[in-house]
């Protein structure tokens, strides 16, 4: 690699040629699917003639190549195209679903974060201690429950026990703020709980690791504080992995809500990716692809990055 | 043996992790064996005379909308869930095997190429995935099995890629190489041995989201059809009834959790004992 | 250190503390505005009167869109837009009188220009088109014109006394094309906004030409997910109306906020059988089938008992079309069934797929209740499931099959419920041919006289029947909840929500 510019554009490059393959599998198996766009849309009570029609005006009339490389010419302009089910471009339609999803990362994530850093740190001062045991028979429970099977118990805690009764109802940011973040909560909470039980079980065995290393037996004998140590030794050391860990939960939450938002009846990308499938909209599903595998592979960038800024080992090259 | 034998005397806990995790798997495995032979009344069969009872002496766990015997569904449905995600992860762990050591091992373009293609193949929406397999195959568990066996596959090469590239650093295997002992038997002999720690936490979580994945896509209609079905189709079924019948979401939900945790369990388990004996 | 993290644990707990409280008081006070919202399960998409198809946009448009006729509650056939109409007495020319005072939701006038332009439209004549009726039964329209009384005639290609109902199309404004983006109606809501996936939204029309109508200021049609989805918006009083649900999930409601409503939704579910394969082709083996089953157990485990049992191809909403005569033909016989097995030869059984579409839980379902029973007679069946879009383009377009579950859905014309069994029509996926039931359905809409017309129906129904052409299992009752601050609101045998009528109660 030479240097930092080479590296970015290696990146660069690595991740147009994703979206290009990401796509190119998109529209293949679009090509091997039975239905098609125009029945799905009138149904079966339309006649042949009108399905035709549709199909003509939609330009499904052409073939798929054709099209695919018409949807790829847009995007080399920034213009995803136009939904044949809805009628709207492609980027508006995903922006009208982001708050949903990244609205669940962000809090999903946030829970992670206030959740396991604490506990993994406190659990990790005295391992073995029954604060510590507790904790993480607790974190192997939660572990194993699935976010879907989490939505579930917690709809029926919350509807039934608490007799909260917002389940299922969206309101939208610009609505209610309060009301957004409220509605938001529990699905987040759903699909945070495994993670939370993963960053800390990480977390908690990481940082014992790093107490146990040399250095810091070394940094305490030069008399540093407890905090000191773990706040300038331990943490960002335990950082590498959990910066890693924290990119892989971020794609899992983003691509792994489709399931809560079925069953809390969000409005998010997950669902709008199913109906894009179910209603064998190109435009529509090829643009969501796009943009997941864009963040995704971001993601994995910049946990590269951070991992090559923290690792005291790489950054020494 | 005799290593092992000691590594289990030095960690204590290891054996209460694989106590609870036999005993856990062990139910679900039980339910599984004894549902081969023989289920309190025929899983699928209907009657509608007798919808919604509560658990009770004749019914354990209740009956469902279709008036069937939960206990005896979810005895079945074992069988399902079990087939599914171990074969699943099967397939996702060889693949993710053959393709993550090479691509930590020789770095570079075959690093870059086969990244890139498992990225690709992470980015790309796992249930058209099955649309596909189901549309090219057809409809039966085996294909949907190969789906979710390649949608997972990018997971375990990312572990692999990454404990490779920590692990050929050590000196024995810089030595090895410089020996010139040939890559293949490298990887397979020094590398992969050293992974299986790795990979066990890897192949719970595998077993556990290829569980949830595959009821995930009933909403589609792949994956078991019914009368059949698994853990997460009985769960995926019973959301509409919760209010009312509240068992048909708890007793699958437990045997799921059961299935899940024991595994995990078992796999912590080996990984003290793994960890404490390769020290 | 440690109170440092002490505090960090208790500051973590606060928070899911507070978030549970934000939870809380997440309930929307609906009372105080004078709107609805109604939850419906299909994603709508096509707002064009002549181009809508689909059962989901119609339900919204309804409220949008006003044809030269409309029907009522109760199915029935009023004037509309035209205040009179007449048919001639070979039934091939439609006059109607264009009603005067009428105005567009962009402020215009309805005058018979508009009729004209929109009637052409729907029927593919204007010259900006190439033929293909948007609306294609009313393909058969040879000619709109404006009289100069103000009237519209209408000539038809052939005497078709069977097309009223089809006069509900929507009218527009003359040359206006841009009904998908801007509907423009004369109806007594207007169009606001659509939110993909999320809602649309209809505001009142203050220049509504029935005076005092509508009642309320805003309506909204808000997506469900599913039944279950708009369940929990129900419980959780975000919706007002919801029109999809089954009994035993309409019981979970609190009957102090909702009243249910039920009534037939003149749908026929029928567990379609290809007259084409094997061993199906055989009328003893579809007999059979029909004798082996139980309706009262697939409608009691299906919709918890809210359907209507049926043995042919209509459904007794259909009023005086509808053959009472044939309720009841196949009460369950399992010996009958066997011995009619034995007699096509299949004392063992056989072996059968049924293709469902996987969104139709209902469908799913019966198909689980139909295989479980028809082990009895030693079939062996099944359940194959697939998306919608490979249903319709595997079992319906294509015919490839052997059996499914689906719901006939109609318009409210007898004619339109039949006319799928003539063996060339489009919609004949069973696959069903008899000379004398085409020779019957070409009659139909040549005959002038309601009597004769309606034995003819009969006679159609009752060959259907004979030949077991596949099993009708019900009409499923459509259960309707609707929030006690609302009166008004009524249950259409179609796929409409009428909000017109919807007020709130007086207190």
């Amino acid at each position: 690699m030479q240097g930092k510019a080479g590296y970015f554009v290696g990146k660069l490059i690595e991740l147009i040629v994703t979206l290009l393959l990401v796509s190119l599998l998109v529209f293949a198996a679009f090509s091997i699917i039975p239905g098609d766009t125009a029945r799905v849309m009138l149904g079966p009570d339309a006649s042949q003639a009108q399905v035709d029609l549709l199909r003509t005006q939609l330009g499904l009339d052409k073939p798929l190549v054709v099209r695919y490389f018409s949807w790829l010419l847009g995007i080399l302009t920034f213009n995803p195209g136009t939904s044949y089910a809805y009628n709207m471009n492609v980027g508006t339609l995903i922006a009208q679903r982001l708050p949903v999803t990244l609205g669940m990362s962000a809090i999903a994530m946030l829970m992670v974060i206030l959740i396991s850093y604490p506990l993994a740190v406190l659990s990790a001062r005295k391992p073995g201690r029954l604060g510590d045991q507790i904790c993480s028979v607790i974190g192997h429970v939660l572990f194993a429950i699935p976010p879907y099977v989490a939505s579930l118990l917690l709809i029926m805690l919350a509807s039934s026990v608490f007799s909260l009764l917002t389940v299922g109802t969206y309101v939208t940011p610009a609505e209610d703020f309060a009301g957004y973040v409220g509605c938001l909560l529990l699905p987040s909470f759903a699909v945070a709980l495994p993670k939370i039980a993963m960053s800390f079980k990480f977390l908690r065995s990481s940082i014992i690791e790093q107490r146990a290393s040399d250095y810091v037996r070394t940094s305490k004998s030069h008399g540093l504080s407890d905090l000191k140590i773990l706040v300038r030794h331990v943490l960002p050391n335990s950082n590498v992995s959990s910066i890693t860990i924290i990119s892989i939960i971020l794609s899992d939450i983003l691509g792994g809500s489709l399931i809560v938002e079925q069953v809390f009846n969000l409005p998010g990308l997950g669902r709008l990716l199913l109906s894009a499938i179910s209603r064998r909209d190109f435009p529509l599903l090829s643009g969501i692809v796009f943009y997941l595998a864009f963040i995704t592979v971001l993601l994995y960038f910049l946990s590269d990055i951070a991992a090559a800024i923290s690792d005291p080992r790489i950054r020494l090259k | 043996m005799s290593s092992a034998n000691r590594s289990l005397k030095r960690a204590p806990g290891a054996y209460v992790f694989y106590i609870a995790g036999v005993i856990l798997l062990g139910i679900v495995v039980a339910a599984f064996v004894v549902s081969l032979f023989w289920t309190p009344f025929d899983p699928n069969a209907t009657n509608a005379g007798a919808k919604f009872i509560k658990p009770c002496l004749e019914h354990p766990f209740g009956t469902d909308n279709f008036g069937r015997d939960l206990l005896s569904r979810v005895m079945s449905a074992s069988k399902y869930t079990i087939y599914i995600s171990v074969a699943g992860v099967a397939i996702a762990l060889i693949l993710g095997t053959i393709a993550g050591i090479p691509a930590g091992y020789f770095g570079g373009y075959t690093d870059k190429g086969i990244m890139l293609l498992g990225n690709s193949i992470m980015c790309f929406p796992g249930i058209l995935l099955a649309l596909v397999a189901v549309a090219v195959f057809g409809a039966s568990v085996t294909n949907v099995i190969w789906a979710l066996g390649l949608v997972f596959a990018p997971t375990f090469a990312r572990v692999c890629r990454l404990g490779t590239m920590e692990i050929k650093e050590l000196d024995y295997i810089t030595h090895a190489r410089v020996m010139g002992v040939k890559p293949a038997r490298i990887m397979t002999l020094h590398i992969f041995p050293n992974l299986v720690s790795q990979l066990l936490p890897a192949t719970v979580i595998g077993l556990a989201n290829m569980t949830l994945f595959e009821s995930g896509m009933s909403y589609l209609g792949l994956g078991v059809q019914p009368p059949d079905a698994s853990f997460g189709k009985l769960l995926s079924d019973a959301q509409a009834y919760f209010r009312v019948a509240p068992w048909l979401v708890i007793f699958p939900a437990m045997m799921l959790v059961f299935y899940i945790l024991g595994l995990y369990f078992i796999s912590e388990g080996l990984r003290v004992s793994l960890s404490k004996g390769g020290k | 250190m440690k109170h440092l993290i002490t505090k960090s644990v208790i500051s973590v707990m606060a928070l899911s503390l507070m978030a549970t409280s934000f939870a809380g008081c997440n309930k929307k006070p609906a009372d105080a505005n004078n709107n609805a919202v109604v939850g419906i399960t299909q994603e709508p998409g096509i707002f064009d009167p002549h181009t809508v198809v689909a059962a989901g946009d119609e339900e919204i448009i309804f409220n949008v869109y006003e044809g030269l006729v409309k029907f009522d509650k109760d199915g029935k056939l009023n004037p509309c837009l035209a205040t009179d109409y007449k048919i001639s007495e070979d039934a091939s020319v439609y006059t109607f009188t264009i009603r005067t005072g009428v105005k567009f939701h962009d402020g215009s006038d309805l005058d018979a220009n508009d009729v004209v332009y929109s009637l052409k439209r729907a029927a593919g004549l204007l010259e900006s088109q190439d033929g293909t009726a948007l609306v294609s039964e009313l393909d058969s329209i040879k000619e709109v014109k404006a009289t100069d009384d103000g009237k519209v005639e209408v000539t038809l290609e052939a005497g078709n006394t069977e097309l009223l109902s089809f006069f509900t199309t929507g009218i527009i404004p003359e040359g206006y094309d841009n009904c998908q983006a801007a509907p423009v109606g004369t109806g007594p809501f207007k169009f606001e906004s659509y939110n993909p996936g999320q809602s649309v939204i209809l505001v009142k029309n203050d220049n509504y030409w029935q005076k005092g109508l509508p009642y309320l200021d805003k309506v909204t049609f808000k997506v469900c997910a599913d039944m279950d989805a708009g369940l929990t918006e129900l419980a959780a009083g975000s919706i007002d109306i919801f029109p999809y649900l089954s009994a035993d999930r309409a019981r979970q409601l609190d009957s102090a906020k909702y009243n249910i409503l039920s009534n037939g939704s003149n749908m026929v579910q029928i567990f379609a059988l290809n007259n084409k394969v094997e061993p199906l082709n055989n009328l003893k083996v579809r007999q059979a089938i029909n004798y082996a089953i139980n309706r009262t157990d697939i409608i009691s485990v299906t919709m918890d008992g809210a359907g209507v049992e049926l043995t042919t191809a209509m459904s007794p909403a259909m009023g005086s079309f509808y053959d009472k005569s044939l309720d009841g033909t196949f009460k369950q016989d399992i010996e009958k069934a066997k011995a009619l097995m034995a007699e096509a030869g299949y004392e063992n059984g056989f072996n059968i797929t049924c293709t469902v579409p996987s969104s139709y839980l209902i469908h799913v379902n019966t198909a689980v209740e139909l295989a479980s029973e028809l082990k009895a007679i030693g079939i062996n069946m099944e359940i194959k499931q697939v998306d919608w879009a490979t249903w319709l383009d595997t079992v319906y377009s294509n015919r490839q099959y052997e059996t499914t579950v689906i719901a006939l859905t109609s318009a409210y014309a007898p004619y339109d419920v039949v006319s799928r069994y003539q063996t060339s029509a489009s919609g004949n996926f069973i696959n069903y041919s008899n000379s004398e039931v085409d020779k019957l359905l070409t009659d139909i809409p040549l005959t002038a006289d309601e009597k004769t017309r309606t034995d003819l129906y009969h006679k159609v129904l009752k060959h259907l029947t004979d030949d077991a052409c596949s099993v009708y299992i019900q009409d499923p009752t459509t259960i309707t909840a609707v929030s006690t601050r609302l009166e008004g609101y009524y249950v259409y045998p179609m796929y409409v929500q009428d909000m017109s009528q919807v007020k709130l109660v007086q207190k």
